[in-house]
């Protein structure tokens, strides 16, 4: 019993971390933009999210809202910084993730800072029903995300990564279209974000940590960039491989940064001999 | 008064320590072309190792203060054979050797938590206080101050005055043109690695006597240095040391007004307004094109 308990809970994390690597695909793959401040949007969703919720409000209401609140963080960072180019962009969001974690810590009138936010009421109270929601979630926004990144807007981001000045002389406006795919980018990262919250029933600042952000990056570049297949089995492989750890019998104390180190290994080794990961149509240029 | 002036010398304090990281960061930055992240990374193992051969090991304290020093700076080579030479070879472009560096980062973070633990390390010292000019200063402080003067007027020297930092300012100017002049740039780059982190392992050991050890301690002292890097100008080293205490001036400064929390918002805060409007940094001339 213990084991199919672990199995659905690999499960449900698989769901929703799959949805933040499709999302991340959209940004980094599809549209070229080097975001590194993809755990910020999965951060602003579960926390605004998870402040609504433990106040009363619906979780109908809540998640939507913490997802728009990413949506609109995304658009607002695009702003400015998608005229940045390849590494500069990376370090400004970078920089933007560490002012978020920075507030998070600090706000603690609303945060309670440190301490984090205890009791956020769950979606559904058993795990076997809480899989089903994340399943057909999960789902939903594949399908949703799959549709943006296959419409004409999505083709024109495409476009405008492969070659930006040919998508202006066409008469694109590029900015526009990175700082709206930015924006849907983050829409389903705050949206996993609050799937997250409701589901952990605990988060605290180190939600905008970076190691977070090689999970997320590990998992999208052994997938492949551009690729709708390679974000889910990207995730479903980086959540696998660690856990035989599990039963190897190390103390939890090695278990956690084993498994920090598993995530940027692969990394670093799909960089090396493989820089288009499982099923990549494009590498970073 | 004094706290004013005591706000302002732990400014120069703390500038002083980022400007041992930021010059390290620039000198790789500028000769290499991509953000070595790591570097944080490598500034903490040089914190540890001298832990571990001053308290654990129990050695004499400047004996392990050398060892983790040269130890640290041949782990930046290491670094760059294992990691970051396979990823040239391929061409890789800088944003995949950016990723890679912040995954070397948190691998290195992990295994120092894996190894030493997750508890806070300090390496005890005797640290007399002094007075100057109304505020409070320690030993080991002054210590900082000149012994990252006397560095980076060091590296200064190396790198004007030299043959190695001829050829490493050649490497960084134009890399096709060096190799036809007979300069070998892979040999070069593994020179800078040293060099670069040898200023870590120095900022490292001198960190980790004044404060406490713990495995996230690069994080957030990289994102200093490269924060004073980009405020002076990430590809010149004065630049970089000039920005690092404009940094350390204006977090120390700012906690008049603000709680000292937001010290690191700052920093952030600076970061991303340089940035967005003066990417070239105070004295870079050009902004780089992608």
């Amino acid at each position: 019993m213990a084991f199919i308990n672990y199995v659905i809970h690999l499960a449900i994390l698989i769901g929703i971390y799959s949805i933040v690597t499709f999302s991340l695909n959209l940004a980094v793959g599809f549209t070229g933009l080097l975001n590194l401040g993809h755990v910020g949007f999965f951060g602003i969703g579960a926390y605004v999210s998870a402040l609504l919720a433990v106040q009363g409000v619906s979780l109908w209401i809540s998640i939507p809202l913490g997802a728009l609140a990413a949506m609109v963080m995304g658009i607002i960072l695009a702003m400015p910084t998608t005229r940045l180019k390849g590494d500069y962009l990376a370090l400004a969001t970078l920089g933007f993730t560490f002012i978020l974690g920075s507030v998070a810590r600090n706000w603690t009138d609303v945060t309670r800072g440190a301490l984090g936010i205890p009791g956020i009421p769950k979606i559904v109270k058993g795990n076997t029903e809480f899989l089903f929601v994340v399943v057909v979630l999960a789902v939903v926004s594949y399908l949703a995300m799959w549709y943006i990144s296959r419409s004409r807007f999505g083709l024109t981001c495409e476009a405008i990564r492969d070659d930006e000045l040919a998508a202006k002389m066409l008469g694109k406006n590029t900015f526009a279209h990175k700082a709206l795919m930015l924006g849907f980018s983050a829409l389903f990262a705050g949206f996993a974000g609050g799937l997250f919250a409701h589901y952990i029933t605990f988060i605290d600042p180190s939600i905008f940590g970076i190691n977070d952000l090689i999970l997320m990056f590990s998992m999208l570049i052994v997938g492949g960039l551009a690729s709708v297949k390679g974000s889910a089995i990207g995730t479903i492989v980086l959540f696998l491989i660690p856990e035989p750890l599990r039963f190897i019998g190390f103390p939890s104390s090695v278990l956690g940064p084993m498994r920090e180190m598993i995530f940027a290994l692969i990394l670093l080794l799909i960089l090396i001999y493989r820089p288009k990961g499982l099923f990549g149509k494009v590498d970073f240029s | 008064m004094s706290i004013a002036t005591q706000l302002i010398l732990n400014g120069i304090i703390a500038g002083a320590i980022y400007a041992l990281v930021a010059s390290g960061f620039s000198l790789i930055y500028g000769v290499t072309k991509f953000m070595h992240f790591a570097h944080g990374a490598v500034l903490a193992t040089g914190a540890y190792l001298l832990y571990t051969f001053a308290v654990m090991a129990g050695l004499n304290f400047w004996l392990a203060v050398v060892l983790a020093i040269m130890v640290t700076s041949l782990f930046g080579a290491v670094m760059n054979w294992v990691v970051y030479k396979p990823l040239r070879k391929i061409k890789a472009s800088s944003a995949v050797l950016l990723i890679a560096s912040i995954a070397l980062m948190t691998f290195i973070n992990a295994a120092v938590l894996a190894i030493w633990g997750a508890d806070v390390k300090t390496v005890p010292t005797v640290n007399p206080v002094f007075d100057a000019l109304g505020a409070r200063v320690t030993f080991i402080q002054v210590i900082i101050i000149v012994v990252s003067i006397l560095l980076l007027l060091a590296l200064w020297w190396l790198m004007k005055c030299t043959k190695l930092g001829k050829a490493m300012r050649a490497v960084a100017d134009n890399k096709e043109v060096a190799q036809t002049v007979g300069i070998n740039p892979e040999k070069i780059y593994t020179y800078t690695f040293i060099i670069g982190s040898f200023l870590a392992g120095v900022a490292g050991v001198l960190i980790g006597i004044e404060q406490n050890l713990y495995p996230q301690m690069g994080v957030s002292l990289v994102i200093k240095g490269f924060t004073g890097a980009v405020i002076g100008s990430l590809a010149s080293i004065p630049g970089a040391v000039l920005g690092s205490f404009i940094l350390g001036l204006v977090e120390n400064i700012g906690i008049w007004w603000l709680p000292s929390g937001y010290k690191d918002a700052i920093a952030f805060v600076l970061l991303f307004i340089f940035l967005l409007f003066k990417p070239s940094g105070l004295l870079g001339k050009k902004v780089r094109e992608a």
